[in-house]
């Protein structure tokens, strides 16, 4: 069925909203897959985004897991993580279309800079919309966005965390569908948006693909990739789903624990239900009310696993996974002494599961961790922990 | 009291339909109780018994508002349905239309949830984030237990669309007059008129018109225009959001209100 992956996915809006999102479908088919598209943003992704990303041995980690493990840098993505490269693709398809404007929601902070970024590139207007609590935990990229000229509105309704940002956007959105486009950042939304930013973020897994032929010859054993909407992640994936030899380890934010409202791992703690346009894997109450999510990591901060990750966890194809926060902190201690490399938050969360899960992990496979971002935006995070200042 | 035969009845008085639209249990389910009676007293032909939802993305600040405090209250959908079975045994003879976002129906069960709903003497449901394409599933369970499945169009709503909606449609379509989200507003927007003339000549269902109304002369207009009534929100809420420690005492003004808007529903064409 369109807009849907098994029963997962589907388009839950208001009527206001319909047209909208049957004219990006429209757009999305028409002009995708045209030369004069490919080639422009080709050329972005390699000029501006830096790609191809490199695929980087982790000696360190290696000896610490024994395995052979390796890192593909999208920290090394202009504006230091994945997030630009879905926002160059919807920022060259939204000018296509004649829109104007951009907006969007942002917790961590990356996708809100990445798209002020890809604004800038097409010459749009940006708002993003952002919770009252994120702009204070990541407020080095407050500053970043605003110097790139967006405007960044505060969201104060409900608990003013990412949940919320991506309420008020659609219902801004629902105001102005004529003028703008809405840049959605992850995997989540109403169809076509998963689809759309899968597809521009499975860039990811295809350089991977080639790599690690280059490097080793073979597929990998193992991807492991954080996340919570999940686009880091199926773009690493998407082009290894047929691979069934290459295991898929998706790691959300466990938070403090698993017990009550502590935690944002919506695979253990969720269960299928509609939010943000969508059916998919949900954090809620008995009555259908969304809880709301708690981790330190502020980009995995959401109630909600995208319809296509939720329907390839269900089907056995992904294995969902998490890490709690003390263990995300050490790994990103780990990493930094180990590698020389500054983790986000988010990203820590995939080598924290790989560090502290050797039985998932013969000794000599080939491992692949999705560095799906760098942790300079956590720093002032990263010091009250571990200094206390 | 059947729903269609009350828009009959109001359409042969050459009268417009007020449908008030309330959360319930904002702040408190004991003040809903007195807002409802109120509004039933004030002229209202219909009501609007809205379940409060956590992520309500179809509604402006207000109603948003008004969620966040029914849920702070305590406010469950049984809770809900339970105080609609109260409000009919206490007398409440309108046709009641209930509206909640679709996990808050999807949570319970489409089936159970439909069963439910009628038990508690409802006449149909109202779900903002189900669009036509979504709805087949609820729509047989709303059958099923003979409540119908109110469906919206909004002024970005194509002809094509228009017509598999209302092609679904039954009791009346919800005629969402402007772009944007649920919320009083002070000026009436012309999309809105000319909307409500481009369905009228698609189906001759009762067109109520909701979102953004919020003055006797919005409900003269959209009369005028050829709506068949008038969904009104966000600005009762507005009124009693003013003294929420002791909302009751605005009930004199929201009454006074109501009857303003239900004699605009009375004026001549």
């Amino acid at each position: 069925m369109k807009g849907r992956f098994g029963r997962f996915g589907g388009q839950y809006v208001s009527e206001v909203l319909m047209h909208a999102l049957e004219e990006l479908e429209e757009a999305f088919e028409r002009i995708y897959p045209t030369p004069e598209f490919q080639r422009e943003l080709g050329l972005l992704l390699r000029d501006y985004a830096g790609r191809p990303t490199p695929l980087y041995h982790a000696r360190g980690l290696s000896e610490l897991t024994g395995c052979r493990v390796y890192l593909k840098r999208e920290d090394l993505v202009t504006g230091g993580s994945h997030k630009l490269n879905n926002c160059l693709g919807q920022a060259l398809l939204a000018r296509r279309m004649g829109k104007t404007r951009l907006i969007t929601e942002t917790a961590a902070g990356q996708h809100g800079l990445a798209t002020a970024m890809a604004g800038n590139v097409v010459g749009m207007e940006v708002e993003i919309f952002m919770g009252v609590k994120d702009m204070e935990r990541q407020a080095s990229n407050v500053k970043r966005m605003l110097l790139l000229g967006a405007k960044v509105t505060p969201v104060s309704t409900g608990s003013g965390v990412l949940k919320d940002a991506v309420s008020d956007t659609l219902r801004e959105w629902a105001r102005c569908t004529g003028t703008t486009h809405y840049l959605m950042g992850s995997t989540v939304g109403p169809h076509p948006f998963p689809e759309i930013v899968a597809t521009f973020q499975s860039v990811i897994g295809r350089e991977l693909r080639q790599q690690i032929l280059e490097r080793e010859g073979r597929l990998p054993d193992a991807i492991v990739a954080c996340g919570s909407g999940g686009s880091n992640a199926l773009g690493a994936f998407r082009a290894f789903l047929q691979d069934e030899g290459v295991r898929l380890y998706f790691v959300e934010g466990g938070g403090e624990s698993l017990e009550a409202d502590n935690s944002a791992a919506a695979f253990r703690l969720g269960r299928p239900g509609v939010l943000h346009g969508a059916l998919m894997q949900l954090l809620q109450d008995e009555h259908g009310q969304v809880k709301p999510s708690k981790t330190r990591a502020a980009g995995l901060n959401y109630p909600g696993r995208g319809p296509e990750l939720s329907h390839l966890c269900e089907t056995g194809r992904v294995k969902a996974c998490h890490a709690f926060d003390r263990e995300v902190f050490e790994a990103v201690r780990t990493t930094c002494r180990a590698e020389g490399l500054l983790p986000a938050l988010e990203t820590a969360h995939a080598l924290a599961f790989l560090l502290n899960h050797p039985e998932e992990f013969s000794r000599g496979e080939v491992v692949v961790v999705n560095f799906s971002g760098r942790g300079d935006k956590d720093l002032e995070t990263l010091m009250r922990y571990f200094y206390g200042a | 009291m059947e729903l269609e035969k009350r828009l009959e009845e109001l359409r042969r008085r050459g009268e417009g339909a007020l449908m008030p639209h309330v959360y319930f249990g904002d702040p408190s389910p004991a003040f809903s109780f007195r807002l409802i009676r109120t509004l039933a007293e004030g002229g209202a032909d219909l009501l609007e018994l809205g379940i409060p939802f956590s992520d309500p993305i179809a509604d402006g600040p207000t109603f948003i508002a008004a969620c966040e405090r029914a849920l702070a209250a305590g406010v469950t959908p049984r809770g809900c349905l339970e105080a609609l079975r109260r409000l009919r045994e206490e007398g409440l003879h309108l046709p009641v239309l209930l509206t909640t976002y679709y996990n808050v129906i999807l949570s319970m069960g489409l089936g159970k949830f439909c069963a439910e709903v009628r038990r508690a003497g409802a006449q149909g449901l109202i779900v903002p984030d189900l669009p036509v394409e979504e709805a087949d599933e609820l729509l047989e369970s709303a059958r099923g237990e003979g409540l119908h499945l109110i469906f919206q169009v909004a002024p970005t709503t194509s002809g094509r669309r228009m017509e598999r909606i209302v092609g679904k449609a039954s009791g009346f379509l919800y005629v969402i007059g402007v772009e944007g989200v649920t919320g009083a507003r002070e000026e009436l927007e012309p999309s809105t008129v000319e909307l409500m003339g481009r369905v009228r000549r698609l189906t001759s269902l009762p067109l109520l018109a909701g979102f953004g109304i919020s003055r006797p002369e919005h409900v003269v207009s959209l009369l005028r225009a050829g709506a068949d009534g008038c969904v009104v929100g966000s600005a009762i809420a507005r009124i009693y959001s003013e003294r929420l420690e002791e909302p009751e005492q605005t009930l004199p003004s929201i009454s006074k209100f109501v009857r303003s808007l239900k004699e605009a529903t009375r004026s001549p064409p």
